[in-house]
């Protein structure tokens, strides 16, 4: 865990106004007291100053905060409770006890909060509305939008294979729920408790104010309602109810900051934030010349994630792609071979940055091109199917309108009856029936729409492909079938293809040559035949022996 | 001997039918490979046996080392499951120590003796006695799944549901889990059902082969027997479709 200034901020401040609450009532001492020196401005004697009535304003606001930070506890517990019955619980219980639930706390949650409290507040009888009355109307009125959140936190971590495992190992209900569950809601809870009691403040002294606060206590919003009673604003008796609205103002703000820390621990992602402005391209000037028949040419390539620690996730790669072949990368997870695919593309963002090398498309220096043909060169020259890209799919919108967006952006110029027709060719291509344009993601099986995604690669006349493990997902018959279109289209249209993917047996039997990647380097390259009959680094072969073969030997296998 | 016969087994979901009428039987000491694309049903029949999901119709019968019926409420100590995703199957809030010690308390160890056992059992799956005290995302693939099998080791069960069990992990770390499952199958004398989409695993790592499509069981058999030479047109599609680099080249350059 990182400690953000803002927390520290806030921390700090919450922690200074919860101190003056508690210590500050034994040191000032009674706050009712009244004497005959009414509406002394602040100093001597009085710090700040004095009420109508001659009361001391430093220990009535001692006191006042006192007891709004107790409504604030209060109500805060009460709430979070509240939402953890109705929101986790029912969740977890799923079917009838949900749904009743989940109704429950969607009525709760339209009714207006503030009114509701008001009638509720004035309905009880003034001398019977005690602190506990007041906060339990709060935490009633209050719990249900967290609740809401709660549930669908719970929905998604109860479907979570570690919940799945402590059932199977024999947990109890209330144990999987107290013990596996809520500790990974913790975070969401504590930003929910905290924002329960800001609300509960605020609303305890916009309630006070009006005069239905609890009866006998002494709260923030009393001080202010008596201050209004005693016309302090036309008296220019600012020190009465400026620091007790500042109190409010500062304690929200300080919880308000927790909160907001709270968030970015979640969420790392918003922590660095700040880094992701800039896109920094730095470039060799020096460029190799191409090699002749060569697409692509990738020489002494460097990507560094500028963290922390920079982790230098591709080093020195040199790859050269000839027209109409398929280039094989293999690797593992983490060996940077998507990083890499991201760089030649230029779509690597912040923290990632290019330190060194070139990116050579025929005779064009793509790391040196300038925003507008940067965006006429990708796509166009240059087309990628993402990792996992056949979830990337809008999924409410029918295909072709995915499909034309791309030729609206692209080929502006182009006829609506072109357009539609490109479409339709694309789609026969891939072997997806023209009928389909008007079909939704979700109507489409997962190799389906795999091959809507290579159609809208192809769309362009691309020279070049970039496919990040487009058949991993899928199931082998799916892939044989994909991996046939591939070699097809690419005998067809005469494009090049970088083919990245972990398997190796794969990319032996589909592609010309194969680089193989670890740790950021390619640590051999050579044709597919090559690499399956004469491997060379040790890594090739622990790679290829990683893949019993079906029909042989059990070899390095015995079990 | 321990034994788990499956009869007739079905699940609907609403109208899809995702498992229909199968029928197998895991024993002791030997290893049963259920294969089949995604969707044929394989996880469904996996979660049943787990007891995560009710089965429409059909039984699920548990013979204990003597022989007699277990009851409901031991089956748990007998029967466990290893995951596919070994990211989704520990939870990131607790360390290996507690993925661990939970299922040897709930099934009869006392609190003294369960820091021993948590210690023993991460030695079997060999990692190192200090895992104990790691969370879930100091580990790396391959050590998540060495605990979740030591988890599922924990009760003594010994019947072994692994569904997918190495196919979210590198390559080339994925042999040597499958040949960890399978010394302790034969250390332990476990019944294991073993999920995959992979021929190759199914045919070297197991002794009996089922293969599900549509949910049903289309062909059963030694696993050489129906793998290497397929009756069944599906089995003969799933095992053409996988990719087979010898077709191009020949015989591979490794020995």
């Amino acid at each position: 865990m990182t400690f953000s200034g803002k927390l520290g901020a806030g921390l700090g401040l919450a922690g200074f106004i919860v101190l003056f609450g508690l210590l500050g009532p034994l040191l000032t001492g009674d706050p009712a007291t009244i004497r005959d020196v009414g509406l002394t401005a602040p100093g001597g004697e009085h710090l700040l100053g004095t009420t109508l009535t001659g009361q001391d304003v430093l220990a009535q606001l001692a006191h006042a905060t006192r007891g709004s930070l107790w409504i604030g506890v209060l109500v805060g517990v009460m709430a979070t409770v509240l939402s953890g019955i109705f929101g986790i619980a029912g969740a977890y219980a799923g079917g009838v006890v949900d749904e009743a639930f989940s109704l429950f706390s969607n009525v709760m949650l339209v009714i207006p909060g503030l009114p509701l409290v008001i009638v509720v507040a004035g309905f009880v009888p003034a001398d019977r509305r005690g602190t506990w009355t007041i906060a339990l109307v709060l935490a009633i009125t209050g719990w249900a939008a967290a609740a809401r959140v709660l549930r669908a936190q719970t929905l998604s971590l109860r479907n979570r294979d570690y919940v799945a495992a402590a059932r199977v190992s024999g947990e109890r209900t209330w144990r999987v729920i107290c013990v596996e569950i809520l500790p990974n809601l913790l975070p969401v809870l504590a930003s929910q408790f905290v924002f329960a009691v800001v609300l509960a403040i605020l609303s305890e002294a916009g309630l006070s104010f009006l005069g239905l606060g609890a009866a006998n206590s002494s709260t923030l919003g009393t001080m202010l309602y008596y201050a209004q009673n005693g016309f302090a604003l036309q008296r220019e008796a600012w020190w009465w109810f400026v620091p007790p609205g500042l109190v409010i103002a500062l304690f929200g703000g300080a919880l308000a900051l927790i909160n907001f820390s709270i968030d970015e621990i979640v969420n790392p992602r918003l922590r660095d934030r700040a880094r992701r402005e800039r896109d920094v391209v730095a470039i060799d000037a020096e460029i190799a010349p191409a090699e002749p028949g060569a697409v692509l040419t990738v020489r002494n390539l460097n990507v560094v994630y500028q963290a922390a620690t920079p982790v230098h996730a591709v080093k020195d790669v040199s790859l050269t792609l000839r027209r109409g072949e398929i280039l094989g990368l293999a690797g593992e997870s983490g060996c940077g071979k998507t990083t890499l695919a991201y760089a030649i593309n230029r779509l690597h963002r912040p923290p990632a940055e290019v330190t060194s090398g070139s990116v050579r498309f025929s005779d064009v220096d793509v790391l040196a091109l300038g925003p507008e043909k940067l965006r006429e060169f990708r796509w166009v020259k240059l087309s990628m199917v993402f990792q996992g890209a056949m979830n990337s799919l809008n999924p409410v919108t029918p295909i072709r309108a995915q499909l034309q967006d791309v030729l609206r952006t692209h080929r502006p110029d182009m006829s609506t009856l072109d357009r539609n027709a490109r479409c339709a060719e694309v789609l026969r291509l891939v072997g997806v029936d023209p009928v389909r344009l008007g079909a939704y993601p979700h109507e489409l099986s997962g190799g389906m729409r795999q091959r809507v995604m290579i159609a809208m690669a192809l769309l362009l006349d691309p020279q070049v492909m970039i496919m990040d493990e487009p058949t991993t997902a899928l199931d082998v018959l799916v892939q044989r079938e994909i991996l046939n279109e591939i070699k097809r289209l690419r005998d067809e249209l005469g494009f090049a293809v970088i083919f990245i993917t972990h398997d190796l047996p794969l990319l032996l039997e589909l592609s010309d040559r194969i680089a193989v990647m670890r740790d950021g380097e390619v640590v051999e390259h050579a044709t597919a035949e090559e690499i399956y009959l004469r491997p060379q680094h040790p890594y090739t072969r622990q790679l290829l022996a990683s893949f019993p073969s079906l029909t042989g030997e059990a070899g390095a296998l015995t079990r | 001997m321990t034994t788990l016969e499956v009869r007739d087994l079905t699940k609907s979901f609403r109208k899809l039918r995702a498992v229909d009428g199968v029928s197998f039987t895991l024993t002791a000491g030997r290893t049963v490979a259920l294969v089949g694309a995604s969707g044929s049903g394989k996880s469904t029949v996996a979660r049943m046996i787990a007891h995560l999901v009710r089965p429409t119709s059909g039984e699920i019968l548990l013979a204990g080392p003597d022989g007699e019926p277990v009851p409901r409420r031991a089956y748990r100590d007998h029967v466990q499951m290893i995951f596919q995703d070994p990211f989704a199957s520990l939870n990131p809030f607790h360390t290996v120590e507690h993925h661990l010690a939970r299922p040897l308390r709930l099934h009869g160890h006392s609190r003294a003796d369960t820091a021993a056992e948590v210690i023993r059992l991460l030695e079997r799956v060999s990692l190192t006695p200090d895992f104990a005290r790691r969370r879930p995302h100091e580990l790396s693939g391959g050590q998540r799944q060495r605990v979740a099998i030591a988890r599922a080791l924990a009760p003594g069960a010994k019947v072994i549901v692994a569904d997918e069990p190495v196919s979210m992990l590198d390559v080339s770390i994925r042999l040597g889990v499958l040949k960890l499952l399978s010394r302790l199958q034969q250390e332990e004398n476990l019944a294991v059902l073993y999920i995959t989409h992979d021929l190759a695993t199914a045919r070297h790592f197991s002794d009996e082969v089922l293969v599900m499509h549509q949910g049903r069981i289309v062909e059963r058999g030694p696993a050489d027997e129906v793998l290497v030479r397929p009756a069944d047109p599906y089995t003969r599609r799933l095992a053409a479709a996988a990719p087979r680099p010898e077709a191009r080249f020949g015989p591979g350059g490794l020995t």
